[in-house]
């Protein structure tokens, strides 16, 4: 059995303080290995984006461990958990995200020269990207030049540049069309046969079930059973 | 390989997030330029006094200067009896000793009707004499009733040529040579003539000076000199000509609170320009926050966002200068005529350099203060 690029193990998160304080996320355990994609799905306010933002290194856990290939977030300072997301972790957004003053492979180089990547290596590995998402013929496009679709493609392309283990979308369906939700799912779905990447995406999208190896649903901030069709519906 | 594909991407990005919102970019060089300017221009204004101040002590020659006791400035017109100027050639180490004769008085215009005060220097070969000749010579000053005036102060003297004549006293005297940006600060004109005439025109004894130049000779340290002269003259000054040129600036720019006056503008302008490129680059900031929120969720080291801001301000700095400089030198140019001239001097731009990176990093603080907050969760939000 391969080693999980993520393990959540009976994770707790509250936010806010004094009377305000809530559990969003209760007792979670996870785990996403290396070629599975995983859609991780539940009602508004479910924590479902707590749980990513852990998962993603943006938070420590309460209580209980989150590991990032093996290693605990737990304790970490703010910039060591910039640091194992800036090498390991690859975010996509609902809303892209990308730097609009900045061509399409700008914004890609950006993730790379970000972690200390000379520019014209970074500008390599960019223009690498772009063709894996379909957009070799768009690199210098801006993003107000690209459509919705292509926009996200860039998105992808920012977050698998560089070898990254953990992609994680967040709604990255939720603001296409059909047609370009079914390309970028698609998209996703081929990056995540990659055995050493794993790819979680937070949806509400029903769409996007028949992509998905796996279904984990959360809600009250717990993972909850639940019957999908086709797929496998476990923590 | 085109150039811009080798420049870092954080400095696309900064200067493309600068160059995005033009408007506010013309606001901030506004600022600057309005600061450095002021400040420039007060700056310059500063040295330009200063220069005018010591010019005689700058242009005479001389190691030493023996002054009456207390004297604070060159334009002191307290006077020596002349006797001294024999004990100091008496001093072991003293080549020559030249008096310098000045004093204020009145210029009688050629129409009859008006007079001008006027500030006479009464020289000698090997001391003090007038430079910058654009017309006539040293020697014509050697002949009857002639003195040197600059050319700026024509007006102001009623004259309009060599050969022109006024009254000092009831004296006639006549232009025989003309010299070029002699200014003084008081605004009086300098008159120059031979001594014996001075001490005539200014009805002072025939020996008295109000300065003896001191030269060495050759080998001699000037400090011994100056030790001996002091003990040979207990009540009158020895001194340098670097102390009395810091003495006589020190007096006008300190003592009456001019340069303080010139140095509070100039610290008023910076603080103005920081003001303002702080308030640019805080709203900037902001306006981009969930930029840097997308660049702390990718990973981004604080470091890297800190200078993402810091390149922002710098180049802002540089256009901001670069504007500001050249007007400043097109306005010293414009003031190199004037009655104060602003000097500027290659280390005045090198500093004004510096002193604008400075004020524009300084001013980058508001800004690093907001991305310092910034929480990447909040990219997931949207």
């Amino acid at each position: 059995m391969t080693e999980p690029v993520i393990e959540a193990t009976d994770v707790v998160k509250y936010l806010g303080t004094g009377a305000g304080r809530v559990a969003a996320v209760r007792g979670v355990s996870l785990s996403l290995t290396g070629g599975e994609l995983v859609l991780l799905m539940g009602p508004s306010g479910s924590g479902k984006t707590t749980l990513l933002s852990m998962l993603g290194c943006m938070l420590t856990p309460t209580s209980g461990t989150v590991r990032m290939l093996g290693r605990s977030t737990a304790g970490l300072a703010p910039e060591r958990l910039a640091d194992l997301r800036r090498r390991h972790v690859g975010f996509i957004f609902q809303s892209y995200h990308l730097f609009p003053t900045l061509t399409a492979v700008e914004n890609v180089r950006l993730a790379l020269e970000m972690s200390g990547e000379r520019p014209w290596r970074a500008h390599a590995k960019a223009i690498g990207a772009l063709e894996t998402v379909g957009l070799a013929h768009k690199v210098k496009a801006f993003p107000r030049e690209l459509s919705s679709g292509e926009q996200q493609r860039v998105a992808i392309a920012r977050a698998i540049v560089g070898g990254i283990a953990a992609v994680l979308a967040d709604e990255p369906t939720a603001a296409l069309d059909s047609a370009n939700g079914h390309a970028i799912m698609s998209l996703l779905a081929k990056i995540a046969k990659d055995p050493s990447r794993t790819v979680l995406i937070v949806t509400h999208d029903p769409r996007v079930l028949p992509f998905a190896d796996r279904v984990v649903n959360i809600e009250d901030g717990r993972l909850v059973d639940k019957k999908q069709d086709g797929v496998d519906a476990h923590g | 390989m085109e150039l811009g594909r080798l420049t870092p991407i954080i400095f696309t990005l900064a200067s493309r997030n600068l160059f995005h919102d033009r408007i506010r970019l013309i606001a901030t060089l506004v600022g600057i330029v309005f600061s450095v300017v002021l400040f420039t221009v007060q700056l310059g204004l500063f040295l330009g006094f200063q220069r005018m101040v010591s010019t005689m002590i700058d242009h005479a020659s001389a190691d030493l200067w023996i002054a009456p006791a207390d004297t604070k400035g060159f334009e002191a017109t307290a006077l020596l009896e002349g006797r001294e100027r024999f004990r100091a050639l008496a001093v072991p180490g003293v080549a020559d000793v030249t008096p310098v004769l000045i004093g204020f008085t009145y210029w009688r215009k050629p129409n009859g009707k008006s007079q001008t005060p006027v500030f006479l220097v009464g020289t000698s070969p090997g001391g003090l004499q007038p430079w910058n000749l654009v017309q006539g010579s040293l020697n014509d000053l050697s002949t009857p009733q002639a003195v040197a005036v600059d050319r700026s102060y024509f007006d102001r003297l009623g004259v309009a040529e060599l050969g022109d004549y006024g009254e000092i006293g009831d004296k006639k005297a006549r232009v025989a040579a003309v010299t070029k940006g002699i200014r003084s600060f008081t605004t009086t004109p300098y008159v120059f003539m031979p001594l014996d005439r001075a001490r005539a025109y200014l009805g002072v004894p025939s020996a008295s000076a109000t300065y003896f130049l001191v030269r060495t000779a050759p080998g001699a340290s000037v400090n011994e000199v100056r030790q001996r002269l002091q003990a040979a003259l207990p009540n009158l000054e020895v001194i340098t000509s670097e102390e009395f040129r810091a003495r006589s600036r020190s007096y006008w720019l300190f003592g009456t609170g001019a340069g303080a006056a010139l140095f509070g503008s100039a610290l008023l302008g910076i603080a103005v320009g920081t003001v303002i490129v702080a308030q640019t680059l805080y709203s900037s900031t902001k306006d981009h926050l969930s930029e840097f929120a997308t660049l702390r969720a990718m990973g981004s080291s604080r470091r890297y966002l800190y200078l993402t801001i810091l390149w922002q301000a710098l180049l802002t700095a540089v256009i901001g200068f670069a504007i500001a400089a050249a007007g400043s030198l097109g306005l010293a140019r414009l003031s190199a005529e004037s009655a104060l001239p602003i000097v500027m001097t290659p280390s005045l731009i090198v500093g004004l350099f510096a002193l604008t990176v400075t004020m524009s990093i300084v001013s980058a603080i508001s800004a690093i203060v907001v991305v310092t907050r910034v929480d990447p969760v909040t990219v997931l939000a949207r």
